[in-house]
């Protein structure tokens, strides 16, 4: 040992990674058992690569869509086109026999629904004949005679039905539809019938295309991953070359590159061994940790080679532990703040992808980091002291060192130029910022080289579409759809869907029917239209069942003649083009559509993917926000002083703004992908500045010369590592560029000019700002933070840029029961003498923004029968906020006597009388009064007159309705109605319905009452719907978890349960 | 610099176990305060508070809650301040001068089933809080409260739990609580270089014209079964009303500043001195208003009292108080709430530095927005003897269901000896986030 170790080590860290030194081999063999464990998991990794990942599953649009599938079926499918350009397009032998031998071959793939095929080859045509009409099916055999082909092209040229659904109106193309029975299968369906196409009997000129939905969905995995197989190691080659030309040494090539590795391993092993799905965007990741986990072993070989420059007579792990001792507050700095980056997407999100691609990305962050500041040394210590070109003398620079020296001379020589051009980045970023889009079109995650992009354009050219909207026409009663008057509504509605813009035709019951109507007179085109006899059109159906197939509605019109499907095609599956559509169908259906009698709801993949696109805005903000402040008060916080905080965000806050308008120019929407990097670059831009601030602080702490000459060291030292820093991650996500998949090239592109921003910015803009003025915490004296009162609106609008920023945007009764007697019958209602359940309140604004809350209540009834007096509870469980908060009241029999109210405000710890005069005031933000959410679904019989005004069916169901009207002024201004119209049920003695008008006399909000079910032998409802047509606010109260039979403590409603909680 | 690894992986591994947590609940709350006369940065402060509740058996429940704390600056409880007036189980764990974490709650839930009824037994630290008025003490001095920021931060983390058995049994139509605490944790006052450090000469004896003050060693009370505190309180629902009656022996949470004359100084003798509290409250609501009302006497409150013939500089007497209050529900999404408090010296003696009945009066005015989702608040609270007060105003926006933003003032104003114009040059502008995992 050299006399020089006997005087190491000196600081506490040193010691600490001496003391490290002696534990190495159980480092190495523990970070090898880890990996061993967790990469033991790798292989129970599950891929989920369908759209529907994305979305939240409580959202209510894919909730009502599986409803609708449930009752017509309709899956998104596959679809494949036969195209045939010449003179008689696929009115030929060949073209006709391909689709036949098609139909029957993909029929019978594993995951094909053979019953829900569609195709000429399964559809039928509807003939008149003599004696009314005939189903004959277009394809008997395979029709090789000019005369049959001549009468298919004629029978479809006369179904407008098929034509652009599923013949070309150019008749050059014809589709087969080909539902999935498992959509989670779609990959392996997918590759069947591409693998069908290749032994399929086609002439030269008939061309095969598959698209659709289900295909996309199918061809995405293998898509990605093929992208993967090149990506990744891409990715690594180019890592690997950066770390060799940073160093040129063997071990500082080879052990970061373990790092890598182990960081993968851990990641995606943990991620499988909690049973996270492998998404889509998961691909991402793996690029980005290449990246990330490379840097901190950058640093750390960094300062390893310049420790040996300075202590030449320094044993090896000497050099080790002085590298570590000097590099482990830094890359630990870093690591927190790329952690936070990450974690911001987990809160804000309400993707699953994305939360689980923040989550896993923090975790990776955190093993690299582990593994860097353990395995790393651990390993390097084993190895005989080398040296690196690159460091060899202590006097002369290498070509990067003096690439940077010259760098910081030209900035610190001309520190006003340099804000200058930083003011005109920021001023176009915000030009730029505004004109960001939100867009998403499933189909360009592929190249436009892809069959399968190739095929949509085609199919989608071609036809009228394969893009879904499909309309729910709901109406009360059995056989309803066979009255003209809905027919009609449903062929205005029809005629309006296609005149909107990228639909390119619409299919429902209405067009057969017509077509029906044609066919029983003598094919006449005249009567190809709605018969004005309900009688005739109930006939048309019987006729049409002697002859077709019973099934052949499925798709149209349900069993009972009560539901019915519009389909619309669409053309293109752009969100901003197909959310000027969805509004304006929900508008038309509002306002010309929409009566007691018949009522239809938008829904289908289209409108699902505009209902959960229009979120991706705000998830953006929130994270960008999020990322933002969580970034800026960690550096404060790890400086100790606001300023700093404020200093590194503006290479970062730089950044963000120029790919704003890289985006805002170049057309590059907001989407799935691309929402993702505001985060990601935030939580890496940081760490230049961070780096970048910690040694101007160390230098400018030393030392009385001028601020420039101190600065200038930063260069060639700390700007060289954080050269190659900014090399190795905006290279790796550089390799991104490379992928097959847009969005990834789109994602790796932006990520890499922001850390290219962020990098420069931080070499450039916060010198030169020191230069002109140098704030106090970079000169050591930051125990008093003065802020100026203008740091304060400074720092509140960093906190608001963000936001700021992106603001650019039954019983046909003749002798109807008395309104009284009615409302009597619904007080009189069974509700049990005890119910225990579960009431999750989901609040959505105008805006669509929704929020959750979950209770558990409780329900007891005291007092003899006839003078009952009812005690509710209702305990908050969720979110966090308001958890704990508990409401308590009885309702007494006197209506003479007030009820009494308590609430428990777990802030203050305190049990709140409340006053419960104000039955009229909102129930905790939900669209419900106090008053109804004591009395459930009845009412105080005293506070109204009641009047029978009819009846009315909902859903199918005969009510009576009932107005109500405040008995006096005093009342109705507690209650805030002037007047209220039950639809009362008679059968079971609830309300189906409930309309409220304020005492303006304007109508104000409804009450429907969903899921009516009994349990226990207990009528109850399970879902209220309430909107309030003032506020557009909508209140969803689902009940779940109902018991009526285990019996209630009658403790359980004393104001000290409130404070001691739900148990 | 290892203090900052620390917090850094302190800070670390709480995000990283609240993301992952099944039946935890973390709530990570930063405030910003930056003061309005000054421009200096108050506070910048990183709360996180994991709650974890576990059933252990059918009749068994462990409710745990802690605390970590992150300061940017270091301004309110400056260094890592004394803990003496807490009870050995009770301390706080410093992390340096900036980190802290505390063992908030820890507590067992259980029901016994008794010939009376079904008790409730809750035993480990916990809050137990009294009284019916808002922001005012008369009866909730069950529990001390730590004067960190003066009034301003929630009464939630201003009360300092304690380590009690509280048994609640039901007897016909009346509960009683009986609580048992034998933790000998006291108030907390900010230390002297502080930014709410108490220099109100209501509380600190005046500087001597000449001579040294020494300050001796607290006295504090350290028998488990003898120096602890013993409460009862008889509470039920009757014709309406809100009653109870309350009963507690106690240390009082504020040590006495005993003086001693020396030729040339003064030496203080901090002592912590015992009391019986007796009192009651009542509420009942009558239309759109709801009437509270609290009041206690205590048998021996100790005052300070410069007058040559109080050779020890302290005067004892019995006080009252009481708070009326009264709140209005009227307004839609509204709430307005006034009090009216008085404090009087039942034995009043000239030299005490304040009026023999000093009174106060408090208005609080509350209003929500968008379905709840904006609730925005004003409070002032007047001393009617001293003519000083303070005005808290906050707006809270629930931008998510887990993420709330608030902007706030708290203003304070008046003479320098009042208790609240002792602040005034603590004019303060709060933002926070408040994120729930």
């Amino acid at each position: 040992m050299t006399e020089h170790t006997i005087l190491f080590p000196q600081t506490k860290a040193q010691q600490f990674f001496w003391r490290m030194m002696g534990l190495r081999w159980p480092i190495i063999i523990l970070s090898i058992i880890f990996l061993g464990f967790t990469g033991s998991f790798l292989p129970t990794m599950v891929k989920d690569t369908t759209s529907d990942a994305f979305i939240n599953p409580e959202e209510p649009s894919l909730i009502y869509r599986h409803k609708v599938q449930e009752i017509f079926g309709l899956s998104d499918p596959i679809v494949v086109a036969v195209i045939n350009e010449s003179d008689t397009g696929i009115y030929n032998p060949d073209s006709l026999t391909l689709v036949q031998w098609l139909t029957d071959n993909i029929q019978r793939l594993d995951n094909i629904d053979p019953d829900r095929l569609i195709s000429l080859a399964t559809e039928s045509n509807i003939v008149g004949t003599n004696d009314g009409m005939e189903v004959q099916d277009f394809f008997d055999m395979p029709p090789k005679s000019d005369s049959r082909i001549g009468w298919i092209k004629n029978a479809i040229d006369h179904f407008p039905l098929y034509q652009g659904s599923l013949v070309a109106r150019d008749r050059s193309t014809t589709i087969i539809i080909a539902e999935l029975i498992d959509e989670a299968k779609a990959p392996e369906t997918y590759e069947a019938i591409l693998k069908l196409i290749k032994s399929a009997p086609n002439t030269l000129e008939d061309e095969i295309h598959v698209a659709g939905e289900g295909a996309v969905s199918g061809y995405m995995a293998t898509y990605i991953d093929n992208d993967t197989k090149t990506l990744n190691p891409l990715a690594g080659l180019i890592i690997t070359i950066i770390l060799f030309l940073a160093f040129f040494t063997p071990r500082a090539t080879i052990l970061p590159n373990l790092i890598v590795l182990a960081t993968a391993v851990g990641t995606f092993g943990i991620m499988a061994g909690v049973g996270v799905s492998f998404y889509v965007i998961t691909n991402g990741l793996i690029v980005c940790l290449i990246g990330i986990a490379v840097a901190d072993s950058l640093h750390i070989f960094s300062q390893y080679y310049e420790e040996m420059t300075e202590h030449p007579d320094a044993g090896q792990k000497e050099l080790v532990v002085r590298a570590m001792a000097s590099m482990w507050r830094p890359v630990t700095l870093t690591t927190v703040t790329t952690m936070a980056g990450f974690l911001s997407l987990w809160p804000t999100n309400d993707m699953p992808p994305i939360q689980y691609f923040g989550l896993f990305g923090a975790l990776g962050v955190f093993i690299a980091w582990a593994y860097s500041l353990t395995f790393l040394p651990a390993l390097l210590s084993l190895l005989p002291k080398r040296g690196s070109r690159s460091f060899k003398h202590q006097q002369t620079f290498s070509k990067s060192a003096h690439m940077m020296q010259s760098l910081g001379q030209a900035v610190l020589a001309n520190p006003k130029k340099i804000l200058t051009a930083g003011a005109m980045v920021v001023l176009l970023g915000i030009i730029g910022t505004n004109r960001v889009i939100i867009e998403e079109m499933r189909i360009e995650n592929f190249k436009s080289t892809e069959p399968l992009y190739k095929a949509d354009k085609r199919i989608n050219a071609k036809m009228d579409g394969t893009y879904y909207l499909d309309i729910m026409i709901e109406t009360p009663e059995l056989e309803d759809l066979y009255k003209a008057e809905n027919l009609n509504r449903i062929d205005a509605l029809q005629e309006y869907l296609e005149t909107l813009p990228n639909i390119g035709g619409t299919t429902s019951i209405v067009d057969y029917i017509k077509q029906m109507h044609k066919a029983v007179n003598e094919n006449n085109p005249d009567y190809y239209s709605i018969p004005d006899n309900d009688m005739l059109i109930a006939q048309l159906f019987l006729l049409y069942s002697a002859s077709g197939e019973p099934t052949d509605f499925e798709e149209e019109i349900d069993g009972d003649r009560r539901l019915a499907l519009v389909r619309a095609n669409l053309n293109v599956g752009s969100f901003v083009q197909n959310r000027a559509v969805v509004l304006a169908v929900e508008a038309y259906l509002t306002d010309h559509f929409n009566t007691d009698q018949i009522k239809a709801n938008v829904t289908g993949r289209v409108n699902v993917d505009y209902h959960w696109i229009k979120g991706i805005k705000d998830s953006h903000m929130a994270s960008v926000l999020v990322a933002f402040l969580a970034v800026i008060s960690m550096t404060a916080l790890l400086f100790r002083s606001l300023w700093a905080g404020l200093f590194a965000a503006i290479p970062v806050g730089m950044s963000i703004l120029l790919i704003y308008a890289v985006m805002g120019f170049g057309d590059i929407w907001l989407g799935v992908g691309t929402s993702m990097f505001a985060s990601i670059a935030i939580g890496l831009g940081v760490d230049f500045a961070i780096h970048t601030i910690d040694r101007m602080k160390e230098l400018l702490s030393e030392g009385t010369s001028s601020v420039e000459s101190r600065l200038i060291n930063l260069y060639p030292t700390t700007g060289r590592a954080l050269f190659f820093n900014f090399a190795a991650i905006a290279l790796g996500f550089s390799v991104l560029l490379t992928s097959d998949v847009p969005p990834l090239i789109k994602f790796g592109g932006l990520v890499a000019i922001a850390i290219s921003t962020s990098f420069l910015a931080s070499m450039t803009i916060l010198p030169a700002l020191v230069t002109l003025h140098c704030p106090d915490f970079l000169l050591g004296k930051n125990k008093q933070q003065k802020l100026k009162p203008v740091t304060v609106s400074v720092l509140t609008g960093v906190m608001l840029m963000g936001m700021v920023a992106f603001n650019s945007e039954k019983a046909q009764a003749t002798d109807l029961l008395n309104g009284e007697n009615i409302i009597k019958n619904v007080i009189a209602r069974d509700e049990g003498e005890f119910v225990t359940r579960n009431l999750t309140l989901a609040l959505t604004d105008r805006r669509g923004k929704l929020r959750t809350q979950e209770t558990k209540s409780f329900r007891r009834y005291f007092g003899p029968e006839n003078m009952r007096e009812k005690r509710t509870v209702i305990f908050y469980t969720a979110p966090t906020n308001i958890r704990g908060t508990a409401f308590l009241t009885y309702d007494y029999p006197d209506v003479n006597i007030d009820d009494d109210q308590w609430l428990y405000m777990p802030a203050l710890r305190k049990v709140r009388r409340i006053s419960a005069s104000d039955r009229g005031d909102y129930f905790l933000g939900t669209d419900l009064t106090y008053e109804e959410i004591k009395k459930e679904s009845k009412v105080e019989f005293s506070d109204y007159h009641y009047r029978t005004l009819g009846t009315e069916d909902i859903d199918g169901f005969a009510t009576l309705t009932v107005e109500g009207t405040p008995v006096d002024d005093k009342i109705s201004k507690e209650l805030g109605y002037s007047k209220v119209i039950w639809s009362v049920d008679p059968e079971i003695w609830l309300a189906r319905k409930v309309e409220f008008w304020d005492r303006n006399g304007n109508h104000l909000k409804t009450i429907t009452n969903q899921n009516i079910e009994k349990i226990d032998n207990i009528w109850t409802v399970q879902k209220i719907h309430v909107i309030n047509h003032k506020t557009g606010h909508k209140s969803l109260l689902t009940f779940s978890n109902i018991d009526y039979k285990t019996a209630v403590k009658a403790n359980m409603f004393e104001q000290h349960m409130l404070r001691r909680g739900i148990r | 610099m290892r203090r900052k690894a620390t917090c850094a992986s302190l800070l670390l591994t709480f995000l990283t176990s609240s993301v992952m947590a099944l039946d935890f609940q973390t709530i990570l709350t930063s405030q910003v305060a930056v003061g309005l006369n000054d421009g200096d940065l108050q506070k910048w402060d990183f709360t996180i508070k994991p709650e974890m509740t576990m059933d252990l058996s059918e009749n068994l429940r462990l409710t745990a809650i802690g605390m970590a704390r992150i300061e940017a600056t270091d301004n309110l409880e400056p260094g890592r301040p004394d803990q003496f007036m807490r009870g050995a189980l009770s301390k706080r764990g410093y992390i340096g001068d900036v980190a802290e974490i505390e063992l908030r709650e820890f507590y067992i839930d259980t029901s016994l089933d008794t010939p009376l009824g079904s008790a409730f037994l809750r035993l480990g630290k916990q809050q137990i809080v009294w009284g019916q008025a808002d922001g005012l003490r008369v009866l909730d001095v069950v529990n001390p409260f730590n004067y960190r920021e003066f009034i301003l931060d929630e009464f939630e983390d201003r009360r300092i739990p304690l380590w009690s058995l509280n048994l609640e049994m039901p007897m016909g139509d009346v509960m009683t609580q009986f609580v048992w605490i034998p933790d000998q944790t006291y108030d907390q006052f900010p230390e002297p270089e502080a930014i709410f450090a108490i220099r109100s000469p209501r509380f600190i004896p005046p500087a001597p014209a000449s001579g040294p003050v020494t300050l001796n060693e607290v006295n504090k009370p350290g028998d488990f079964i003898a120096d602890s505190d013993v409460g009862l309180r008889l509470s039920a629902f009757m014709g309406g009303w809100d009653l109870t009656l309350n009963y507690l022996y106690h240390y009082q949470d504020r040590a006495v500043l005993f003086q001693t004359q020396y030729e040339n100084g003064i030496a203080i003798n901090p002592e912590y001195r015992r009391s019986h509290l007796i009192g009651g409250t009542f509420s009942n609501a009558f239309g759109s208003f709801t009437l509270r009302g609290e009041m206690g006497y205590s048998t021996d409150k100790y005052f300070l009292n410069q007058s040559s013939s109080n050779p020890n500089g302290i005067h004892k007497s019995g006080e009252f108080s009481y708070v009326l209050g009264l709140d209005y529900n009227g307004l839609q999404d509204s709430f307005i709430s006034a009090q009216f408090f008085q404090s009087i010296i039942t034995d009043f003696a000239q030299g005490i530095p304040r009026d023999k009945v000093d009174s106060q009066m408090t208005l609080l005015m509350d209003r929500a927005f968008m379905n709840d989702t904006l609730k925005v608040s004003f409070l002032l609270i007047q001393s009617l003897n001293d003519g000083d007060g303070v005005i808290e105003l906050d707006m809270e926006y629930n931008l998510q269901d887990n993420i709330t933003l608030s902007i706030g003032a708290d203003i304070f104003y008046g003479n320098q000896i009042g208790l609240f114009g002792q602040f005034s040059q603590n004019d303060r502008l709060t933002f926070s986030i408040e994120i729930g995992f």
